[in-house]
């Protein structure tokens, strides 16, 4: 199982000077999968990223790519493995089809008609100079030489955060498409609705260490489901708050024009169920979380992020 | 309203200082320091009138001379001094300026910094103007040193004072005429390229005008042809501050300074931000032969500098080979100069011709080494703007990332000692100095390579192993070697410490054999301290 994940990262550790940028991170990447990676600001993201790519070193754990060790084998593990990085410098005086053209063929070239397309899918005008570039077309510029050669795994730095949404939708093509050749991708996003779209995993990291890992549906089963109830009738509402407010498991009860909305921990939801019956309400509506509200927990505080 | 611009261009201004302050303080300082050291340097070696008057007579004689130094105003101390040293001091003062006013324009609106700025309420033309204050307040502290200096070294105040005016005013032409670059040009590369090129031409122009010039009844004193007047350098040589004093010509400055500043403030105010007067093409579509390794990548970018530093150094060589023989007629046909550069010069064996080539090459030795440092330094750029984390995760090796590197700022080195000798070798020839010169000119330049190579490595191991200081340690290395080396004795360091320079180790051809050991010595060094770099660079983490 183990030896064929794509990453496999335990317990890895960089300090820079007295600062710990990563205090025990675990990720894992299985073959095939794109694999979302959420965070806070500051929260070690690139810094993974780039010791997966053996440009920096860890400082204690364990990281694997591709089998092997990135710093070691840095090289080898390059052959198989495309970057986005999040923030992009270019040359500025390389138009962006140099740009393109130089990157895929240290790689060993790029499939020529993948590029084309990529070019045309991504409307970019690859004679500009790179320093006339905006910051989503610099994006773009590294997108097309990532995604212009099949690679085994792919490491996406937040490469849509400058992209508009139809370019975002190339974009997510693309995800698709190299998943469906049995790559992997690693995609660090702030956007969640793009996350939820494509990730089959998601891994959320805060201060340096893992928080939660797991497909969605498996996180979302670890969290409460969100409850929006219209009372039945007038002056309903002000009861039914009270005794769902008496309920164990039920939090941030909020009420507004007759409408209830509540959480519900997993565990006491056949309990509250029972109970919201008896108050009957004239509709329900009732959701997982979304990654938003998941995100938003782990990001918040501290304390209610340790699910597990 | 008034107020409140002056209250904004106030916070640009110090915001701009406090950013230059190491920088500026090092470039006013090295200016002022280099000022005291040639005052104190006349003072100690020619002390007597008599000397110094035989020192200015071989010189007013010699158009080689006056090229490169200006032309010669009398016999005191400070006359002696200003002579020496004052079209150095110009040009540093000219190329401050230059990358001071580029930093703070063109080179903010590359970095989207000038966006920032902009979007407060500064108003578009405030930065720029702000960046012409902050010259005007470095060419006030700069006149204030090189004044102080001069006094310190007991020069009278007077002329002491219209040195460092004019020096900083010399300086603020050349802020103005960077200012207008930036708004015609559209990166700051290509910015302070020109700009420090009008810097260099300036100093050549008046060269001219001054090796050309007229002696007059009085040997001592050498007035310059009119092509000096085309030189902000030569207007600030003839306010004469240690002869006859004409402070007049200073308005020639002003003038200057304000129809440049007003030029750049026009050509700001039509523009938009990010947008030049000269703009850019388009590239291919497609990345060509260079563009497919990094070997290829390395030498793309570095093509363009090379032809410069090939050229600056072309041009040096071809002047020794031109001048030279000018001078040697001069002193040929004049005995009693003959044997005062004998005097001068003890214990060379050689005639003019090969002094002065071996001493103008020498320059060139340095040249060379810059240009090499300056190949390798482009390394750290690339890491820290982001290139490199692009490149190094491809299948790109860091070690052989350097390594490439360095072999081409070896590469670099030698083709642009090359360029110098064998320019001057040609002149040689064409001034009728024999064919023979065709071989000598190029060898005795490439003798200098070995000892420019070992800086050029050093600084390939401060980026090894130091990346953070790459910058100001790698040519901080280069400045000290060429202290020691070519300034050692001026400053009359010890001897040990002299030695410390591998400039110190080169041998002057054809004046002296070539000394085998050093050679070889300065040659395997740079090659163990390049193989050193290599081996460590792979020991450290990326660091932008």
């Amino acid at each position: 199982m183990r030896a064929e994940l794509i990453i496999d990262v335990s317990g890895l550790r960089k300090h820079f000077g007295r600062t710990a940028a990563l205090d025990g991170l675990d990720l894992q990447v299985r073959p095939g999968e794109v694999h979302g990676f959420l965070g806070p600001n500051g929260a070690g993201k690139s810094t993974t990223l780039r010791i997966l790519l053996g440009l920096i070193r860890a400082s204690g754990g364990r990281a694997t790519v591709l089998g092997r060790d990135p710093w070691a084998d840095a090289v080898v593990v390059h052959r198989d493995l495309a970057y986005v990085p999040g923030d992009v410098g270019l040359w500025p005086n390389l138009s962006g089809g140099q740009i393109i053209d130089l990157l895929t063929r240290l790689r060993g070239g790029a499939d020529p008609q993948l590029r084309r397309q990529l070019v045309e899918d991504f409307e970019l005008d690859t004679t500009k100079l790179a320093r006339q570039y905006s910051r989503g077309n610099r994006q773009k510029v590294v997108l097309v030489a990532a995604f212009s050669r099949p690679a085994r795994l792919y490491l996406l730095d937040e490469p849509t955060s400058g992209l508009d949404p139809v370019m975002e939708a190339v974009f997510a093509r693309h995800v698709e498409r190299v998943r469906a050749e049995g790559s992997a991708v690693l995609l660090s996003s702030h956007i969640l609705s793009e996350v939820e779209r494509l990730c089959d995993r998601v891994t959320i990291i805060r201060a340096g260490r893992t928080v939660q890992t797991g497909t969605l549906a498996e996180l979302r089963e670890l969290t409460r489901t969100t409850f929006r109830v219209a009372a039945g009738g007038d002056g309903a509402a002000p009861v039914a708050a009270a005794v769902l407010g008496s309920l164990v498991g039920v939090t941030s009860l909020r009420t507004a024009d007759g409408t209830l909305e509540f959480d519900v921990d997993p565990d006491r939801l056949p309990e509250v169920l029972a109970e919201l019956a008896r108050l009957r309400p004239s509709t329900v509506l009732a959701g997982p979380p979304s990654l938003e509200q998941l995100f938003l927990r782990h990001y918040g505080d501290g304390t209610e992020g340790e699910v597990r | 309203m008034a107020t409140l611009v002056r209250a904004r261009l106030g916070v640009l201004v110090r915001a701009q200082l406090r950013r230059d302050r190491w920088q500026l303080l090092a470039w006013a300082g090295g200016i002022g320091v280099l000022a005291v050291a040639s005052a104190s340097a006349v003072r100690a070696e020619f002390g007597d009138e008599e000397q110094r008057a035989a020192l200015v007579a071989v010189a007013a004689a010699n158009p080689a001379f006056l090229f490169l130094r200006g032309t010669p105003d009398g016999t005191g101390v400070g006359a002696v001094t200003f002579f020496q040293v004052f079209t150095f001091l110009a040009v540093l003062a000219g190329l401050m300026n230059v990358f001071l006013v580029v930093r703070h324009t063109r080179g903010d609106e590359d970095a989207g910094r000038a966006e920032l700025v902009g979007a407060t309420p500064t108003g578009r033309l405030l930065p720029l103007v702000a960046t012409l204050v902050t010259a005007a307040v470095v060419g006030l502290l700069l006149a204030g040193l090189v004044t102080g200096g001069f006094l310190v070294a007991g020069l009278e105040l007077a002329g002491a004072l219209l040195s460092g005016v004019a020096l900083a005013l010399a300086g603020l032409v050349f802020a103005g005429v960077a200012a207008v670059c930036a708004q015609v040009l559209p990166t700051a590369r290509a910015a302070a390229g020109a700009a420090g090129a009008l810097v260099g031409l300036a100093y050549l122009v008046r060269g001219i005008g001054d090796a050309l010039g007229p002696a007059g009844a009085d040997p001592t004193r050498a007035e310059p042809a009119w092509p000096s007047w085309l030189s902000p350098i030569g207007w600030s040589q003839r306010v004469s501050p240690f002869g006859q004093q004409r402070p007049e010509v200073l308005v020639l400055h002003v003038v200057a300074v304000t129809l440049l500043f007003g030029t750049a403030v026009l050509l700001r105010r039509r523009r938009d931000l990010g947008d030049s007067v000269l703009a850019d093409r388009p590239g291919p579509a497609a990345g060509g032969r260079l563009t497919g390794s990094v070997s290829g990548l390395a030498v793309r970018h570095q093509l363009p500098s090379l032809v410069g530093w090939c050229l600056g150094a072309a041009t040096l060589g071809g002047l020794a080979g031109l001048l030279a023989p000018v001078v040697a007629e001069a002193v040929e046909s004049n005995e009693a100069l003959g044997q005062l550069i004998a005097r001068l010069q003890p214990g060379v064996a050689g005639g003019t011709v090969e002094v002065f080539t071996a001493a103008l090459l020498g320059m060139a030795g340095v040249l060379a080494a810059a240009a090499g440092v300056q190949t390798v330094l482009r390394l750290r750029t690339e890491e820290s703007e982001g290139r490199a984390e692009l490149l190094l995760a491809a299948p790109v090796a860091v070690r052989s990332w350097l390594a490439v590197q360095l072999a081409l700022g070896f590469v670099v080195t030698a083709l642009v000692a090359l360029a110098a000798g064998s320019a001057a070798g040609v002149g040689l020839v064409v001034a009728g100095r024999g064919a023979s010169w065709l071989g000598t000119g190029p060898a005795a330049a490439l003798a200098h390579v070995p000892a420019a190579l070992v800086v050029v490595a050093v600084a390939g191991l401060v980026f090894a192993v130091l990346p953070r200081l790459t910058v100001p340690l790698g040519w901080g290395a280069m400045v000290l070697a060429l202290a020691l080396g070519q300034l050692g004795e001026l400053l009359r360091l010890p001897a040990w410490l002299q030695a410390l320079s591998p400039f110190r180790h080169s041998s002057a051809l054809p004046l002296e054999q070539l000394d085998r050991t050093a050679t070889l010595v300065m040659v395997v060094v740079a090659l163990a301290v390049a193989a050193a770099s290599v081996l460590l660079v792979r020991l450290r983490d990326l660091t932008t």
